[in-house]
């Protein structure tokens, strides 16, 4: 017996060796990101690469100063926000309706978002975004975002209103209340965890999407994103600058992922787990 | 309506109506926003259009279509679309189920570990983007620096056509395992302990355990990744387009790049959407191919 618990410590050594290993390779880039984002660009692009160099805010400073970042930031902040607001709205409602009346078949209709490349919806909506002047225009982004966040918030839902129990629902009918009270009242109160839920992976989404604004976003409404994108052109040889740019838009989704582990699977699978 | 009628007896029929008011304004959107443009990218591929100038769209039928297999660019950019799903979706899932089995497990402080590992996952592809172009750098990246000190000789990484597409490859595996490990570690969660102790009992070796009971009881799980991962790496666009736009010669160019391109930078909008239709088509039947396969095995 004692050889079998050495064995067993053994075997977690190298369980835990591997692990680290592992993690080592996947969180790498990302430290080098941040890591160069507070260093000089002659130490980023030195030779050998510096383990150790000064360390430095003035990326960041000149990120704000002389790329408008802070005016960038904000159109992220509308857009997602709005996308995500848009989102709860338009599929909060939908996601109970499909919860309760076993509509999820209904559902799918929803995920051929999913399943498409989105260039051919770009395509059309560009062509009429033109047509009524509306590119560079935070509506358009934002509807063509909740293109996005809607799917995941719809079929996240699902599958908290269909662990609610439906008695107290049903008592609240008796007494005479509509379905629509019964959900205003009951359903989504009970429900504010997997609303929360659902917002921030539509957020996290939201912040992430690169091709819709990269084609319907202009000078005034431009996102992180694009704008860090667009930053790779006129800046080619700044890597402090663009690793701190990378940094600013990578920082918010990591926080809120933190947050979100438990539920990380289920948003990101929404819909497909069922099939 | 009438095929889906509520069983709930305290149903009040002004209530019936409630269920379809409730999904409304979800459908209404759904279809106003890709309904409508499905039909209309089907209506443009079906003609050519110049934008801006005065001259409607002239019906052209299957032209678009039809010039796609005369043109060299759109065979490139198909053989680098299945290349890079072939080998992206192999590579994922192996190493994506090797981790998630790998933190799946109960152990102490791992629970850090896998909220650290989905990070790739959850960070734009513009950040990922930009970073691994600093270091594929030819002259100044730390890639090479890495491969001088093996004494190997330095790589054009994402600048030469015949390293392009596996540096592409190597980010996009990086960025998405954590994707595939995240499904396996869910269900890691959720196996039950039972078979465990009964292969204990009986003497079973931690290979064999893993080979007759992990990885079979992991199949639906690995099968909804690699569905998932197909509509996502068939239509590829963020980390190419970020990192190379599809060059050099278009040697990393994909259907979904090449559509962009004609469409966005040359305007030719009705042979875009043809490339789109196309790719769509290759989607369903490889994500229907695989989905037989989950029906086939029972999960």
């Amino acid at each position: 017996m004692k050889r079998l618990n050495w064995r067993g410590a053994l075997g977690k050594m190298f369980v835990y060796l591997q692990i680290i290993l592992m993690l080592f390779l996947i969180l790498f880039p990302i430290l080098w990101m941040v890591l160069s984002s507070f260093r000089y660009n002659v130490d980023i692009t030195a030779y050998p690469p510096k383990l150790i160099a000064p360390v430095t805010g003035e990326n960041y400073v000149n990120l704000v100063q002389t790329n408008n970042f802070g005016r960038i930031a904000v159109n992220s902040v509308i857009i997602v926000t709005g996308s995500t607001l848009l989102g709860m709205f338009l599929g909060v409602p939908a996601a109970y309706a499909a919860a309760r009346f076993k509509k999820q078949n209904w559902a799918f209709l929803i995920l051929l978002a999913r399943m498409s490349p989105g260039i051919l919806f770009l395509i059309p909506w560009y062509m009429v975004a033109l047509a009524v002047q509306m590119t560079d225009n935070y509506i358009t982004l934002i509807l063509t975002h909740t293109v996005i966040t809607m799917p995941v918030i719809v079929w996240l839902m699902i599958s908290f209103f269909e662990e609610l129990p439906p008695e107290m629902e049903e008592s609240a009918m008796m007494d005479g209340c509509s379905r629509f009270q019964v959900l205003r009242l009951i359903a989504i109160p009970l429900a504010v965890p997997g609303i929360a839920v659902s917002a921030i992976l539509s957020f996290i989404f939201s912040w992430n999407y690169f091709l819709f604004a990269l084609v319907l976003a202009g000078f005034k409404t431009m996102p992180l994103t694009v704008a860090a994108f667009q930053f790779i052109g006129t800046s080619a040889v700044n890597w402090g600058g663009l690793m701190a740019a990378a940094t600013v838009i990578s920082v918010p989704p990591m926080i809120l992922t933190m947050f979100l582990q438990r539920w990380l699977v289920r948003g990101l699978t929404a819909g497909a787990v069922k099939g | 309506m009438s095929g889906a009628k509520p069983r709930e007896s305290w149903l009040s029929t002004t209530d019936r109506l409630a269920p379809l008011l409730m999904l409304a304004p979800a459908t209404i959107f759904t279809l106003l926003m890709i309904g409508f443009p499905f039909v209309y990218a089907g209506y443009l591929s079906l003609h050519k259009l110049t934008l801006g100038s005065p001259t409607p769209p002239v019906f052209i039928g299957l032209d678009n279509f039809i010039k796609a297999l005369d043109d060299p660019v759109f065979w490139t950019a198909l053989r680098v679309n299945l290349f890079l799903y072939a080998v992206g979706l192999i590579l994922e899932l192996v190493l994506g189920t090797y981790i998630g089995i790998l933190l799946g497990q109960q152990l102490r402080g791992v629970a850090i570990a896998r909220v650290l590992a989905v990070f790739p996952a959850v960070i734009p592809s513009v950040a990922i983007g930009l970073v691994f172009v600093q270091m594929f750098d030819p002259a100044q990246g730390l890639f090479n620096f890495a491969l001088r000190a093996f004494g190997q000789r330095p790589l054009a990484w994402l600048a030469a056509p015949n390293t392009v597409l596996q540096s592409i490859l190597l980010v996009e595996v990086w960025q998405w395992t954590p994707f595939i490990a995240l499904i396996v570690m869910g269900a890691m969660q959720t196996l039950p302990t039972e078979p465990y102790e009964a292969a204990v009992i009986d003497g079973a070796s931690g290979f064999q355990i893993l080979r007759y009971l992990t990885l079979p009881m992991l199949r639906p799980a690995i099968v909804v990744a690699a569905m998932l991962r197909t509509v996502d790496l068939m239509r590829i666009f963020d980390s190419v387009y970020i990192m190379t736009q599809g060059g050099p010669i278009n040697s990393s160019m994909t259907l979904n790049v090449y559509a962009f391109t004609q469409g966005f930078l040359f305007s030719q909008f009705g042979y875009a959407s043809a490339i789109m239709l196309v790719l769509l088509g290759l989607t369903v039947i490889a994500s229907a191919s695989l989905g037989a396969l989950r029906r086939r095995s029972g999960v």
